[in-house]
């Protein structure tokens, strides 16, 4: 495969070459959907953000340096949009994601209901905890890019990470207890919980 | 070795970053400690979230953002309305019959407005910029709107009237084109959308009367009954005079002369 990286498309762009967005659109609009989406919870907003996104590289191409690797650039201005986003329409302190994770059909139904929970779970960690969770697991960022792009140390994030962890884990288990309540018939046989809890 | 002394090396262990001797310390520790255990655990399940697709309308609306600001930009050297270069998209709607011809003018407004904005932005900081932008990117996707208004395809136009209902404050040039759109689209489906994204706008006197004067040009009989409801949720002054008026069309539906009825019934 012989791919031109992200970079010189951006390059491209930026000495005027506007249609190349496009490649980097095809590249990215689906990830910066997920990372919105699972950040968020909300697929309008989710989609007008990821406008916005191209929308800001449009605008901002000049400020783009060669050399700048660009995927840690680009969630820069994610980040930046969101917070916009969140000056413009504060979020409400009761948050619910207005979307269940979309079941791909060859997951088993108790995969299906691991990944509803875990989705669950992840809402109810803290916005910081669970942006640094998603950035290290799911945007092929590297630790020190995300240091970066947070503005904090490296250890710093790998801290975050492993507390994000802490946090999900026992906000898995206290909803797995709560399926397993609600549904004793059919109690799913999930895994991560140990025996007797 | 302790879980405090583990969780230093974990982040690295997730993303098979340690080096063999100490990704066999981890994997020691985690053969032993459940709780550790279920912390990589719950990092492997992360994979069971599947990942979302963006709706297919998303790329579509993307290229026509590109087109506006790339048109928009071609315009900047010599912002001159009246005689666009016959390269620039503007050039395109030229030829296109009235009111098609101001909703292009209206675009092209915005786009320049969208470029000054732009340019006298240059000079200020970043954090100054904020407001400024803001307005400025609400223009865009109210051009992107009007540009996508005025596509072949129902649902692109669908799409577009979908679009400017995120916007709490629409353009009047946006709020013609919907008004228009209302008049005169091919698509039924298109029309009722664009009456209901109207309808939100309702403290414009330009929406009202606009909304108003629809009904006795409109053919359909889904979009007469929901401009009835819409006359009728609105109770304006001249309400029962223009709904009296639209019960003598000739060749009324039935259904339609019903409701027409009954609106009046609760009018009155």
């Amino acid at each position: 495969m012989n791919l031109v990286t992200d970079e010189e498309l951006m390059l491209q762009v930026r000495s005027g070459e506007g249609e190349t967005l496009g490649v980097l659109f095809e590249r990215y609009h689906g990830p910066l959907f997920n990372f919105y989406a699972r950040l968020m919870g909300d697929r309008t907003v989710s989609e007008d953000l990821v406008q916005e996104v191209f929308l800001r590289i449009l605008r901002y191409r000049d400020t783009y340096q060669p050399g700048t690797p660009f995927r840690p650039w680009m969630y820069q201005i994610a980040r930046n949009a969101r917070m916009d986003h969140y000056r413009k329409t504060p979020r409400l302190e009761t948050f619910e994601p207005d979307m269940l994770p979309p079941v791909a059909p060859h997951d088993s139904a108790q995969q299906q209901q691991e990944g509803a929970l875990l989705h669950r779970a992840l809402m109810r960690l803290s916005d910081e905890k669970r942006e640094v969770l998603i950035l290290a697991r799911f945007q092929e960022l590297k630790y020190t890019e995300i240091a970066r792009l947070l503005g904090v140390e490296l250890n710093t994030v790998k801290t975050r990470v492993h507390r994000a962890l802490q946090d999900l884990r026992e906000a898995f288990r206290e909803l797995e207890r709560g399926a397993r309540k609600n549904a004793p018939s059919a109690a799913p046989n999930i895994s991560l919980g140990r025996a007797g809890q | 070795m302790k879980c405090e002394q583990i969780a230093e090396l974990l982040p690295d262990f997730l993303r098979r970053g340690l080096n063999p001797e100490q990704t066999e310390i981890v994997e020691r520790h985690l053969a032993e400690c459940a709780d550790c255990r279920d912390e990589v655990a719950v990092w492997d399940k992360l994979a069971l979230l599947p990942a979302a697709e963006p709706s297919p309308a998303a790329r579509h609306r993307f290229e026509e953002m590109l087109r506006v600001y790339e048109a928009g930009r071609e315009e900047r050297p010599t912002p001159r309305l009246t005689a666009p270069r016959p390269a620039s998209l503007w050039a395109g709607f030229r030829w296109l019959h009235s009111p098609l011809v101001q909703v292009a003018g209206s675009l092209a407004l915005l786009a320049v407005g969208f470029l000054l904005g732009a340019g006298l932005n240059r000079g200020r900081s970043q954090s100054d910029d904020l407001a400024a932008m803001r307005s400025e990117l609400s223009n865009m996707h109210q051009m992107v709107v009007l540009s996508m208004l005025q596509q072949q395809s129902a649902s692109e136009r669908l799409q577009a009237v979908s679009y400017s209902q995120r916007e709490e404050q629409l353009e009047p040039q946006v709020l013609s084109a919907l008004l228009h759109t209302l008049r005169y689209d091919s698509s039924v489906d298109v029309r009722l959308a664009a009456l209901d994204a109207l309808s939100r706008h309702a403290a414009q006197p330009q929406v009202r009367v606009g909304v108003t004067n629809a009904l006795q040009a409109q053919q359909s009989p889904l979009v007469q009954v929901a401009l009835i409801d819409q006359l009728l949720e609105w109770r304006g002054p001249d309400a029962v005079q223009r709904l009296r008026s639209f019960q003598q069309s000739p060749n009324l539906n039935p259904t339609v002369r019903e409701r027409t009825e009954w609106a009046l019934s609760k009018l009155q």
